[in-house]
């Protein structure tokens, strides 16, 4: 959310596997060069250098680029296949790129979005798409800039009106926003800050002096986990909280520590980074 | 379930939206305002921007209008006391004021 501590933009040469003949001027605004016949992919593939970004919407051309990189390139950038992928092709594709994002159930954004992720200066903040597997009860997101990130349905708590995260109908929707789980809605904006360190560093450095101390962490991280100052007892009362959290307690012990993390769901040296 | 604030049609055809999600970075009670890939927090307790980046001054002044009205704010606010039970809008300002009288 907070775009002036974000990643510089770094701009890429696209490549589109496409034979539709109206994505490519969604993809516009990045300049893609289009391919739609082995010809055409064979030329590219050998002018194409380590930065380059290739988004697939052809299985044929994607499954035609592992035998053409494989013989003859060394790795490419970063590989976007919007196809459904089988396992097998999968594992080759991973050592023809330096990144891939994928799903086996096509659950990324539409072109239109995609293209505007793809294209904002903040894309590493935002999410393209992603996965969810039952077996192990987890969703793989992909970020902007291919990056994966795992949450466990768990991650996803209850709606304060007692809504329940339907995984069945999984979207992202909002430009790469909001992860949609039925009527359950979650900003990725509260999902990154709960599970990327580097994320939360970033926002770290926006907040006011004072907004910095522990008890302000502690704060901010209860408030996160919905939970109120009585929630603690028996264990700490609800004074103990409000005296940690207002900076009353010059040395927290480590008992206390150790209490305060178990309840937050946190490891005790993580708490001030929140 | 989220609440999706119902915009004038103007705004909803230049791709604003207003929201409250179920799942927020919430220490402050607050509604998303959401345009493409940018989005800007306002504080339901006191109706400032909770940052300035990006530019709040990119929200067009009849969306501030709009949301700022006396029923659509307490609108915003009990949708959000529904959402965030724990954190509600009005009651943390007491819980500080007691705090303090500690």
């Amino acid at each position: 959310m907070t775009n002036n501590t974000a990643p510089q933009k770094v701009r890429w040469r696209m490549y589109l596997l496409d034979r539709s003949k109206k994505r490519p001027a969604t993809f516009a605004s990045l300049h893609p060069h289009v391919v739609s016949s082995l010809a055409e992919l064979r030329n590219s593939v050998t002018h194409a250098t380590g930065d380059s970004l290739w988004v697939s919407y052809a299985s044929d051309l994607t499954e035609e680029l592992v035998k053409n990189v494989l013989a003859a390139k060394p790795t490419l950038g970063l590989g976007l296949f919007i196809h459904s992928l089988d396992l097998d092709t999968i594992l080759p594709l991973g050592s023809c790129f330096r990144r891939i994002a994928f799903t086996t159930d096509g659950g990324f954004s539409s072109a239109e979005e995609l293209a505007e992720i793809l294209d904002a200066e903040n894309r590493s903040d935002l999410f393209i798409g992603g996965s969810v597997n039952r077996a192990t009860e987890t969703i793989t997101f992909w970020r902007g800039d291919l990056k994966p990130m795992t949450v466990p349905f768990s991650g996803f708590e209850r709606s304060g009106d007692g809504t329940e995260p339907d995984f069945d109908r999984f979207s992202v929707i909002d430009c790469g926003q909001t992860v949609q789980l039925g009527e359950y809605e979650a900003a990725v904006d509260a999902i990154l800050y709960e599970r990327d360190p580097e994320y939360r560093r970033r926002i770290a450095k926006t907040r006011l002096q004072e907004e910095q101390s522990f008890g302000a962490s502690l704060r901010r991280l209860r408030k996160q986990r919905g939970l109120r100052r009585e929630d603690f007892e028996p264990d700490l009362s609800a004074k103990t909280i409000t005296r940690i959290e207002q900076g009353k307690v010059r040395r927290i012990h480590q008992n206390t520590l150790k209490t305060l993390a178990k309840r937050l769901a946190v490891d005790p040296q993580e708490i001030d980074s929140f | 379930m989220a609440f999706s604030l119902q915009l004038p049609k103007a705004l909803r055809k230049a791709r604003w939206k207003a929201k409250i999600r179920d799942r927020e970075r919430c220490e402050h009670p607050h509604v998303t305002i959401i345009r493409g890939t940018q989005a800007w927090r306002i504080n339901l307790r006191t109706g400032m921007f909770l940052e300035d980046d990006p530019n709040p001054a990119d929200v067009p002044d009849e969306l501030m209008t709009y949301i700022k009205d006396e029923q659509t704010w307490k609108r915003l606010c009990d949708e959000w006391n529904r959402l965030y039970p724990n954190n509600v809008v009005s009651s943390d300002v007491q819980g500080e004021e007691q705090d303090n009288d500690e």
